[in-house]
């Protein structure tokens, strides 16, 4: 036995010099230089394969099953002759579409599918939970005989006094992997999902194990025994009746057992999410495979080479006892006088665990965040703050969460079983990934559904056949369970399905899974079709290598997002610093237009761009679900252009007749005649070219929710008043719009739609196809094709056509209605114009001459026209009267209330009445017309008599005018009691009279004025035109006015004022003035 | 320069079937004997002999690949021309 304080301490050291290592790839990846990119480094990493399992599982599995463990390092050496192709491909498809997981990879191949993602995810975690279980136990396990020797099986028990509680071993190794996962995977968010420190650590700990297995190797070999020869002399000698161990086994099922080990261990060692993860995601080059092709075997061979020898050599020094052949490696060299070997191979145990645990961890948390609680957070998470914060914390959670699900497999499960029958598990369920991983690298018809269908299934049998046996050995569930098979049926049994005996349970589950799987995966491929989506994934898999010609730009984003905005939206995910440098390497050599944005053509393409630099972070399928959340919360959607020249690039095929009525049918468009013409046009092209028995254009009539035809050709007029179609699934040109999809129907003999039918049946079509004419992307009627004379004319090029031609039918009916509404438009703007032009005309142009006083004034309408009205009159020679009004309302009835009240108070003001007779006659004059109109007046109307400079006025509930007093520097208000002119039929005003000196200023507003509002929504207010009139008193009405409306404008932040303005001034000139006038 | 006509890219398939092959019964029966030659088990010896002999074979394969690839690039850079023969293919 090593002293506790000396085996932990070592360890630490070990743990700190990983810890440099993993922190110093880092470092130099910030500086642009990297520690892991070269073919040794990729080469060791991918020795991650090696785990507890081969460290201390092999010799094992040799000592009591004998040579079988080989098949698990011999599959993987024959499956690497294909890796430059296989592999290479992953890495290929991985870096153009930023894929960071094996989920992602799957479910991207399907159409970016989300439910994919989670099945994958799902299975994926209760796949490996075995096998990081394993590399617990091997940890504790292998630290308890170090330091305690006699701890029995179950491993020692650690007492925390200040906690008052017992962990074991394991619980405590879990932790520090625990730390350790979240110290080298997520230390923080990355763009892209490599983790250079993670990979340089992983290499590292290869390079100890091995050298830590040869190690205790030769000690065995050549140490205790005297060479290879020597102990197998000495095995077959003492026990002969073991030499089976030194055999694969004879008969047929143990073959069988050999080549599904093989198989097995060939699909593992790519499809296990953390090799997928190592060899793929972490690739640095393509060219780095090359080499690992043949380094990585060759490391295999030289662990391998000595996993027979102290297997042996432990069975002869312990005298045939396996109880603990799994730790034959540390238990000899502790036993015959070697503890620091045992310490060295306690350590290369440690690494062998510790990566495998690290990897996994990390590559599954990044699966559990992506695929399983992201698309949760982003269904709650409408949200505007920043998520990067909360989704390294999820996958640090997620890392913690992976490893202690797999401590409680191994407290529940794991400690009484061997460690290669735990590992085989979790190889099998990887093995459950291939066929829709291999097929949809190759095999274009695989679909979404064929590829769930198959994982399900395969999975369900593989829970079934693997983890319902162990679930039985551990006493959980019923040993009946077992003999009798499921309801008592014995074609149920969990290791016999389907009568299927005489295997060993490994080739027995993989013979079922595989069967179900790729059976599923077959046969629901070609039963289903591939979405749009799809088919778009299918290319950038299957034809990685070819070179894609990148069509003309086909689509715009309508209401398209700044390049400012795309950023944000990155930001949020993947944070600010990492946003900022992923658009600066974009926007690097791209078109900039004059304003700083992107031209319209790039537009989609940065979309693109945001897309797949998220999906780096957190997957395509949530990628794709955030943009796409992101776009329709704005109402911006990416719609199709038809222009004429798109459509000839796109099918170079096409003959010369279909470019010709797409050339027409663009020139139609482009004429600018009226809708029907152009429809009615576009269809005599089409007819005439192909010979078309009946086509119809049917757009949407909205208020009667049915297809109604536009125009059409070929149509007996007895069938005119059944035209119409119903928006219901129960015609296909229903179905057309509704789903906004293409319908073909090439032999009517095959009418699905009973309604369709009869009609079909009775006009003697043989094949149609229907498609939805769209603008921006939402469907507004439907283009139909009828042919009476052959079956099968709609092949794939002419449906291309065809849905070309229904998007310029869209194209035409998009620019007539804004023809039409443009017209509208103008026509109500000249309208306006005119209605202004008027309205300005009956204000004042001139101000009197009256002797004594000088009068400007203003009138800003908010809108073209208003209700605001201000006016000067001069009956007499010495009088001068001054109305001010608001209508409410800034409408053409406001304008219309004014200019009548402007005739009423000119006609009046004539025949000597006194301000509040004035208001009364008005008052009942109008008030029928306002209540009728829901209108209401404010008026101001004040007299001045110039040789006594005295004023008599009354109000109708207006503003109370200022008045600024020259002897006392003093602004009172001219109040007069008054109701609003409108509210009350015979209401009495009040005159009021007041004495004015030289010098005195006096001001008159509408409410404009003093409630403009800031951008605090505090109102300018009475006070601060006070105060502004006592500071430029000295100024002229114009400049007063002047200053006024600037004072305002700065107070609003606004040019144009939200209310009309109106404002007179009136000053009665100073003596000396006065004197000069005299003179 | 001119590629070998010989289409030793796709050898690997070859190579990867006479792996299984040889590593499976009834292949694999005809070495699986309780016999010793040098003192060591004839089958252990099989393993250990085939599988160091089919790592070098990858390694000669991978070598062939990599001059294949250099031979390429001199006319045109590495990654398109490898992904064009790809294509090719």
């Amino acid at each position: 036995m090593i002293p506790l304080g000396v085996v932990a301490t070592v360890s630490l050291l070990y743990f700190g010099l990983l810890f440099a290592v993993a922190w110093y790839a880092d470092r130099q990846r910030a500086f642009g230089k990297s520690l892991v990119d070269n073919p040794t480094v990729y080469s060791l990493s991918l020795a991650v394969y090696c785990t507890s399992w081969t460290f201390y599982g092999s010799v094992g599995r040799a000592a009591t099953h004998g040579i079988d463990f080989l098949a698990i390092y011999l599959g993987p050496t024959m499956i690497a002759f294909s890796w430059w192709f296989l592999l290479r491909k992953m890495v290929r498809i991985s870096k153009e579409q930023n894929i960071v997981s094996i989920a992602d990879f799957i479910s991207s191949r399907y159409g970016k599918s989300a439910f994919l993602g989670a099945v994958i995810t799902i299975f994926a975690v209760l796949g490996i939970m075995p096998y990081i279980a394993l590399q617990l136990k091997a940890v504790a396990r292998t630290f308890d005989l170090l330091v305690y020797p006699f701890s029995g099986a179950n491993g020692a028990l650690h007492f925390f006094p200040r906690f008052d509680v017992h962990f074991d071993t394991a619980f405590i190794v879990a932790m520090i992997l625990g730390v350790f996962g979240v110290l080298f995977g997520a230390r923080h968010l990355d763009a892209a999902e490599r983790h250079e420190g993670l990979v340089a650590a992983i290499a590292l700990e290869s390079v100890v194990k091995i050298i830590a297995f040869v190690c205790a190797g030769l000690f065995v070999t050549y140490g205790l025994f005297d060479g290879f020869t020597d102990i197998f002399h000495d095995f077959l000698t003492r026990m002969p009746e073991r030499s089976h161990l030194l055999l694969v086994g004879a008969d047929v099922n143990t073959y069988a057992h050999w080549f599904s080990l093989t198989f097995i261990s060939m699909m593992a060692i790519i499809f296990l999410p953390r090799q997928f993860h190592i060899m793929v995601i972490e690739n640095c080059r393509e060219e780095h495979i090359r080499s690992a092709m043949w380094r990585f075997p060759a490391y295999m061979f030289i662990i391998n080479l000595f996993v027979i020898p102290i297997a042996l050599g432990g069975l002869l020094l312990f005298n045939g006892n396996t109880q603990n052949a799994d730790f034959f490696v540390i238990t000899l060299p502790l036993q015959f006088g070697q503890p620091w070997l045992a310490l060295l191979v306690f350590i290369g145990g440690f690494s062998a665990s510790a990566g495998m645990v690290m990897v996994s961890s990390v590559a599954l948390s990044t699966m559990i965040l992506n695929h399983l609680i992201m698309p949760i957070i982003l269904k709650l998470h409408s949200g505007v703050q920043s998520l990067s914060t909360l989704l390294i914390n999820i996958k640090r959670l997620g890392i913690v969460a992976t490893i202690f699900l797999g401590y409680l497999y191994y407290r529940l499960l794991g400690e009484s079983t061997a460690l290669v029958n735990i590992g085989l598990i979790s190889f099998v369920a990887a093995t459950q990934f291939a066929p829709s991983a291999i097929g949809g690298l190759y095999w274009r018809r695989a679909t979404r559904r064929g590829a769930t269908a198959g994982l399900i299934c395969g999975f369900i049998v593989w829970f079934y056949t693997l983890l319902i046996p162990a679930f039985v050995n551990e006493g959980w569930l019923d040993q009946s369970l077992l003999d009798r098979g499921l309801f008592n049926l014995s074609i149920f049994k969990p290791t016999a399905l389907f009568g299927l005996d005489g295997f060993d349970i490994w080739t027995h589950s993989l013979f079922w899974t595989m069967l179900l799987n790729i059976g599923c995966f077959l046969a629901f491929s070609l039963l289903s079709r591939p979405t749009t989506d799809e088919t778009e994934q299918v290319k950038k898999f299957v034809d990685v290598y070819k070179k894609r010609v990148e069509g003309p730009q086909r689509t715009r984003i309508t209401k398209a997002p700044s390049v400012v905005e795309f950023v944000e939206l990155m930001a949020k995910f993947i944070g600010e610093k990492q946003a900022h440098q992923a658009i600066t390497n974009y926007l690097g050599d791209r078109e900039i237009d004059e304003k700083g944005s992107l031209s319209e053509q790039e537009l989609p393409k940065l979309k693109r761009f945001t897309e797949l630099t998220l999906a780096g972070s957190v997957g395509a399928a949530p990628a794709r679900i955030i943009i796409d959340n992101y776009l329709s919360a704005r109402g911006s959607r990416l719609e199709d252009i038809f222009d004429i020249f798109g459509s000839v690039n796109i099918s170079r095929t096409a003959s010369r007749e279909q470019l010709s009525v797409l050339f027409d049918a663009a020139r139609a468009v482009a004429s600018g005649r009226n809708l029907q013409e152009v429809l009615d046009e576009i269809l005599i092209i089409f007819t005439d070219q192909f010979k078309f028995d009946l086509c119809v254009i049917r757009i949407l009539d909205a208020d009667r929710q049915a297809l109604t035809v536009r125009s059409q050709r070929g149509m007996s007029s007895k069938h005119f008043g059944e035209s119409e179609r119903d928006l219901t699934m129960d015609t296909y040109i229903g179905e057309t719009f509704l789903t906004n999809q293409i319908t073909v129907v090439n032999d009517t003999d095959f009418v699905a739609k009973h309604q369709t039918a009869e009609i079909i049946r009775r006009e003697q079509i043989l094949s149609f196809a229907h498609a939805p004419i769209t603008v921006e992307g939402e469907p507004i009627g439907v283009l139909s094709a009828f042919s009476k004379s052959a079956k099968g004319i709609f092949t794939e090029e002419f449906v291309e056509l065809f849905s070309s031609l229904a998007g310029q039918v869209g194209v035409a009916w998009r620019n007539a209605q804004q023809t039409d509404q443009l017209i509208t438009a103008r026509e109500q703007e000249r309208e306006l114009a005119i209605a202004k032009d008027i309205q300005l005309g009956l204000l004042p142009t001139k101000t009197p001459e009256l002797p004594g006083v000088h009068i400007a004034g203003i009138c800003l309408p908010a809108k073209e026209v208003g209700g605001d009205y201000y006016d000067y009159l001069s009956p007499q020679e010495d009088r001068l009267d001054l109305v001010v009004a608001d209508v409410s309302g800034h409408n053409v009835g406001a304008a219309l209330i004014m200019a009548e009240t402007r005739t009423m108070i000119r006609a009046r003001s004539a025949h000597h009445g006194s301000p509040k007779e004035i208001l009364k006659e008005l008052n009942s004059f109008f008030y029928d017309d306002l209540t009728r109109a829901e209108l209401f007046i404010s008026m101001f109307y004040l007299q001045y008599l110039s040789a006594s400079r005295e004023v008599i006025y009354a109000s109708a509930g207006h503003p109370p005018p200022l008045w600024y007093k020259a002897a006392g520097h003093q602004c009172h208000r001219l109040d007069a009691e008054g109701l609003i002119i409108g509210v009350m039929k015979d209401f009495q005003f009040e005159n009021k009279k007041a004495h004015f000196e030289p010098g005195d200023v006096l001001l008159l507003y509408t409410d404009g004025v003093i409630e403009a509002m800031n951008e605090r929504n505090e109102l300018f207010g009475e006070e601060r035109l006070k105060t502004l009139l006592l500071e430029n008193s000295r100024r002229s009405p114009e400049g007063m006015i002047e200053k006024i409306l600037e004072q305002v404008r700065l107070f609003s932040g606004h040019h144009n004022f939200q209310d009309d303005v109106s404002l007179i001034v009136m000053q009665v000139a100073a003596e000396a003035d006065l004197d000069m006038t005299s003179d | 320069m001119k590629q070998n006509p010989l289409p030793l890219r796709d050898a690997w398939i070859i190579w990867f079937v006479l792996g299984l092959v040889m590593l499976n019964y009834p292949f694999l029966h005809i070495f699986n004997k309780d016999v010793q030659l040098f003192g060591i088990p004839l089958t252990v010896l099989y393993f250990f002999i085939g599988w160091p002999v089919s790592i070098f074979v990858i390694y000669l394969f991978s070598s062939y690949m990599s001059r294949e690839t250099k031979d390429d690039s001199q006319t045109s850079g590495e990654k398109q021309s490898s992904s064009r023969n790809e294509a090719e293919r």
